[in-house]
């Protein structure tokens, strides 16, 4: 079976090179049975990916363990769901499945475009399969899944990583791929747009909706990858800022500001150049999260380790990519240009504007943090690390503009608003937004961020509302209908505006739980049978600690009773799990109580089977399930805006059906088996350790988000010392406990550190000096950069749009043209 | 065997059918003890039978004759851009009524930039009137041009798909109408041919 596989891939990469270069030479001859034929080798480059997958998993199924990769990352007592889903789970596999998504997802984009868009096709063809042979070279000179031992084959195999073992580590790639290879899809229309040189309109209507599908795949994965580590990681977070994270944002960044600037595009036939860069951009972050996560060039939680060879394969693909594509537009320019005019700053298209320049900022932001470190380390030789500190620092801000744009932008109208006109759009949001900052201060909420944050939502939610409701009263006018239905009708006539009013929604219910972090509170305590603790509301009693094994692991679990304002409301088991062949990384179960308002979130740190004591960090984290319900939100609304056009022609009010069911089923299923699941995930914690350690003051609290954890296993992947709940994050906090008595400084402890480790590696942020300097400098000059771009964009086509306005009024007298207007404009509802 | 049950044999059902007896017999052979792995072989013969198909989509343009790809008809790239402009134009007008409605748009600037819109959709309209080309002998010709290309006398084509009824054609027996040359019943009287 080995072998079938084997010449499996070895064939799709044959039929790849000549879809690719058969779809060239037909369309450069204008032969259309060559550009048949490799249409047709591209769809079969898909059956045979089908083939090779249906190949392995029934390797892992029967446990061909002669096979290296099924060896690595499966065993026998793994459950069904497990064995397959270990088809990901590794590093081979998981390109293995990239290139299979890549051929279903770009089949189905050729087919459905095949006849509308006939010039594109060969050259589409031939870009997705020249990323194919790329991905399927790999494969076959590198990481071939398929290889098998030459001599003994193992009886059994090592087990997949017990933190993949999880429900949502096996859907959350599928997810997230989708996304990624979705990307690949526009890109590939792009292309083929500049090769052929129709530049116009309609490559981009060819992709709005696979962009927009790949982007609902893409924000899917990221919810679900912080579901995983709320769920599993076990130190009370969802987004650590580790570089495999960071991977997949960077393109969801681009990919949003695409996703608004192509509006632009549309309504204006601004920005081409800029959109066609923005898809260029896209593909290539994914392709270099791809890289990132793959070469091990930087170090992280889940990266695949380290691999050179596979380092230069990757460089040498996205430098040819990179020259290849932006070569191509610079070619096209002469055609791509533009005529740019702007009314005035005050209007959508400036508003649109405002949102890429964010969004880039963030994108080459969270880039130029992530690759840092390694950098720093190529230039000065000395590592050192760039924490979620100093990522939060930056990004919460830009998370705050982003948040008022998206309730500004709505308000303003494209070309122009007049000062009249703000002050009647704007007086709702705005008391909507004053009213709820307010009220959170006259309750006495002080986190001032958190209290922005959540006046800002309000502003947003009011903005949204007010263009339902207004648009709906000017529907009824026009219609004559009753409310209701002029609403739904609105919604219908413009899916894709409103759509995205629903998207909005669900940014400000995540938004709304990420302003909750600001009241979270934690302790570490140790527990001994009967023992209760306090927090918050709850009050939580230890009752016992047992200890079970069944096919594939030891479980020792604390059963745990809870109180709520003194009521009995259940009980939570959280528990670790030493998975037989990886007992050395055993997985945190986290017990966790969901409410709409909080969640409580207790860890098992340490323990004693001898005195049954054991010790937890016990978390309040409020607000956190609305991050969640945001992205169901979403990707309703996502769903909504996907709606072909003739679901609306059929009934006018009926459920959106669908993409957005189906991505509603996935998110309630996830939502959920959320509270249910127990499963659980990593960090390398070395055995039981007891740790009563509460920080003293307030210096200390800093000390411990100031410094992270060095132990240097894969699970803590340098998670802050106050986050962190390995052993050595234990033992460095009782240390910075005594420095901290000794009356040290902060500046001090942090000098002990850097002479202990000899570098600044254990610093969350680097030390503002020498080469680090630029660290922190480059975001202004970023920013700055930015903004005299945007600038002076802007003003030159103000310039332009005063000089090439035509000049105004007097249409001619022509009665017969003007009444077959007005007749076509009232066609167009 | 009737000339119409081979005409809706379709390739796709050879490869269905290989796929389906080639499944039988492996598990007929390999009798699976696992029910999973029975249905995983099927999944994977399908995939097979599914590579077949595709091989034969891809090879099959290649045995064909080639046709001439249809000419882009000179204008109307230009023709379909200026329409595309015009759709733009009206849109915006559209939507610049609805933002006059929601009151984002002082009546002044709606009356300026609406104006604007309207003089260029109109002009719009205008040059697409102008354009309003003929289309009945770019079609002919075309055809000429397919025809030649294809080795047939484009006159005699042209006289024979004018003339209802050539020697080929099927005339029923009992009303006499003139039918397709496969057709396998009348189209007067509905009687089978």
């Amino acid at each position: 079976m080995a072998s079938l596989g084997y010449f499996t891939l070895l064939a799709a990469f044959v039929v790849c090179s000549y879809a690719a270069a058969v779809c060239v030479a037909g369309a450069r001859r204008r032969a259309p049975r060559l550009v048949e034929s490799g249409v047709g080798a591209f769809y079969l480059v898909m059956a045979l990916m089908l083939l090779a997958t249906a190949v392995i998993i029934h390797a892992f199924i029967t446990g061909d363990y002669s096979i290296r990769y099924v060896d690595m990352v499966s065993d026998s007592a793994q459950p069904l769901f497990y064995q397959i889903t270990a088809y990901w789970g590794g590093l081979d596999g998981s390109i293995m499945f990239w290139v299979t998504l890549l051929s279903i997802f770009g089949t189905c984009a050729v087919y459905t475009n095949r006849e509308r868009h006939r010039e594109l096709i060969p050259y589409v063809v031939a870009v997705i399969s020249v990323v194919q042979m790329f991905f399927l070279f790999v494969m076959i000179v590198h990481k071939n899944p398929f290889a098998t031992y030459l001599t003994q084959t193992p009886i059994d195999g090592r087990g997949l990583n017990p933190l993949l073992q999880n429900f949502y580590m096996a859907i959350h790639p599928p997810s997230l791929y989708i996304g990624f290879v979705g990307m690949t899809v526009p890109f590939a229309f792009a292309m083929a747009a500049l090769i052929t040189g129709h530049v116009d309109d309609s490559w981009l209507r060819a992709v709005r909706r696979w962009t927009m599908m790949a982007w609902l795949f893409l924000t899917l994965g990221l919810a679900l990858g912080m579901i995983w580590a709320y769920e599993e990681l076990g130190w009370g977070g969802y987004w650590g800022w580790d570089p495999v994270e960071n991977a997949a944002l960077l393109p969801w960044f681009t990919a949003t500001a695409f996703l608004h600037s192509v509006m632009v595009q549309e309504r204006r036939s601004m920005l081409r150049v800029w959109n066609m860069t923005l898809v260029i951009l896209t593909f290539f972050l994914t392709i270099f999260g791809t890289f990132m996560t793959r070469s091990g060039i930087v170090q992280s939680v889940h990266a695949f380790g380290q691999d050179t060879a596979l380092a230069i394969m990757f460089t040498v693909f996205m430098v040819v990519l990179l020259v290849f594509s932006f070569g191509l537009v610079i070619y096209r320019l002469p055609l791509l240009r533009a005529r740019n005019e702007l009314e005035s700053w005050v209007s959508r298209e400036a508003a649109f504007l405002v949102n890429n320049w964010v969004l880039l900022f963030s994108a080459v932001f969270v880039l130029f943090a992530t690759m840092f470190p390694t950098l720093s380390e190529a230039v000065t030789g000395a590592r050192l690390t760039v924490g979620p500190p100093f990522f939060t620092k930056w990004m919460m801000p830009i998370g705050l503009i982003l948040l008022t744009l998206t309730g500004i932008g709505p308000l303003l109208a494209w070309r122009r608003s007049s000062t009249s006109n703000l002050v009647y759009q704007f007086t709702w949001p705005v008391s909507v937004a004053l009213a709820t900052g307010a009220g959170l201060y006259a309750l006495g909420f002080r986190v001032w961020v958190s209290g922005v944050c959540f006046a800002l939502c309000g502003f947003v939610v009011g903005t949204i509302g007010q263009e339902f409701i207004r648009g709906a009263f000017v529907r009824r006018e026009a219609t004559g209908t009753d409310l209701f239905t002029a609403l739904v009708g609105l919604v219908g006539r413009s899916r894709r505006r409103y759509g995205g009013m629903i998207v909005h929604v669900g940014i400000v219910l995540m938004f709304l739980g990420f302003a909750g972090s600001g009241y979270k509170l934690d302790s570490q305590v140790l527990l001994r049978p009967g023992d209760t603790h306090d927090i918050g509301r709850y009050s939580i009693q230890y009752d016992r600690l047992s200890t079970n094994t069944d096919d594939q692991k030891q479980m020792i679990t604390a059963h745990m009773t809870v109180f709520e304002d003194g009521v009995n409301v259940g009980g939570l088991t959280p528990a670790r799990w030493y998975f037989f062949k990886h007992e050395s990384e055993p997985t945190t179960e986290v017990g966790i109580r969901h409410t709409v308002s909080e969640d409580l979130y207790i860890v098992l740190a340490g323990y004693e089977v001898g005195n049954q004591a054991g010790s937890f960090q016990i978390t309040v984290n409020p607000l956190v399930n609305w991050i969640w319900f945001g992205f169901t939100v979403l990707a309703l609304g996502t769903g909504l805006a996907l709606l072909p056009e003739s679901a609306f022609a059929y009934a006018a009010a009926t459920v959106p059906a669908g993409t957005a069911t189906a991505s509603m089923a996935l998110l309630a299923a996830v939502l959920t088996l959320g509270p249910t699941s127990v499963a659980a995930q990593p960090l390398g914690l070395q055995g039981a350790q007891q740790e009563v350690n509460v920080p003293a003051s307030d210096l200390e609290i800093d000390l411990r988000r100031s410094l992270v954890c060095m132990c240097g296993s894969p699970g803590c992947g340098k998670k802050i010392l106050a986050e962190c709940v390995c052993a050595e994050a234990a033992a460095t906090r009782e240390e910075l406990k005594g420095l901290v008595a000794e009356g040290l400084t902060r500046d001090e402890v942090l000098r002990f550190y850097i002479d202990k480790h000899g570098s600044q590696e254990a610093l969350a942020m680097p030390l503002d000096e020498g080469f680090n300097r630029l660290a922190w400098l480059f975001p202004y000059l970023l920013a700055a950069a930015g903004a005299v771009a945007l600038g002076a964009a802007l003003v030159r086509w103000t310039r332009d749009g005063r000089n090439l306005q035509p000049t105004t009024g007097h249409a001619e007298a022509d009665s017969l043209l003007e009444a077959r207007l007005d007749d076509e404009l009232r066609n167009l509802d | 065997m009737t000339p119409s049950a081979v005409s809706s044999f379709r390739p796709w059902h050879l490869f269905v059918l290989a796929a389906l007896v080639a499944a039988t017999v492996v598990i007929l052979v390999a009798r699976p003890s696992d029910p999973v792995v029975a249905v995983l072989l099927t999944l994977a013969i399908g995939a097979g039978g599914f590579v077949g198909l595709m091989t034969y989509r891809t090879i099959k343009p290649l045995t064909q004759r080639d046709f001439v790809e249809a000419t882009t008809m000179a204008g109307s790239r230009t023709r379909a851009a200026v329409e595309r402009e015009k759709t733009l134009v009206l849109r915006s007008l559209k939507e610049l009524e609805f933002d006059r409605a929601m009151g984002k748009v002082s009546s002044h600037d709606f009356d300026e930039m609406g104006g604007r819109l309207r003089t260029r959709a109109i002009s719009l309209m205008k040059q697409l009137d102008v354009q309003e080309v003929n289309f009945l002998p770019l079609i002919e010709q075309e055809l000429r041009n397919r025809l030649e290309a294809a080795g047939e006398d484009p006159d005699a084509a042209a006289v024979a798909s004018s003339a209802p009824l050539s020697s080929g054609d099927l005339v029923c027996e009992s009303c006499e109408t003139s039918n397709d040359r496969d057709a396998c019943f009348c189209k007067g009287c509905g009687k089978p041919l």
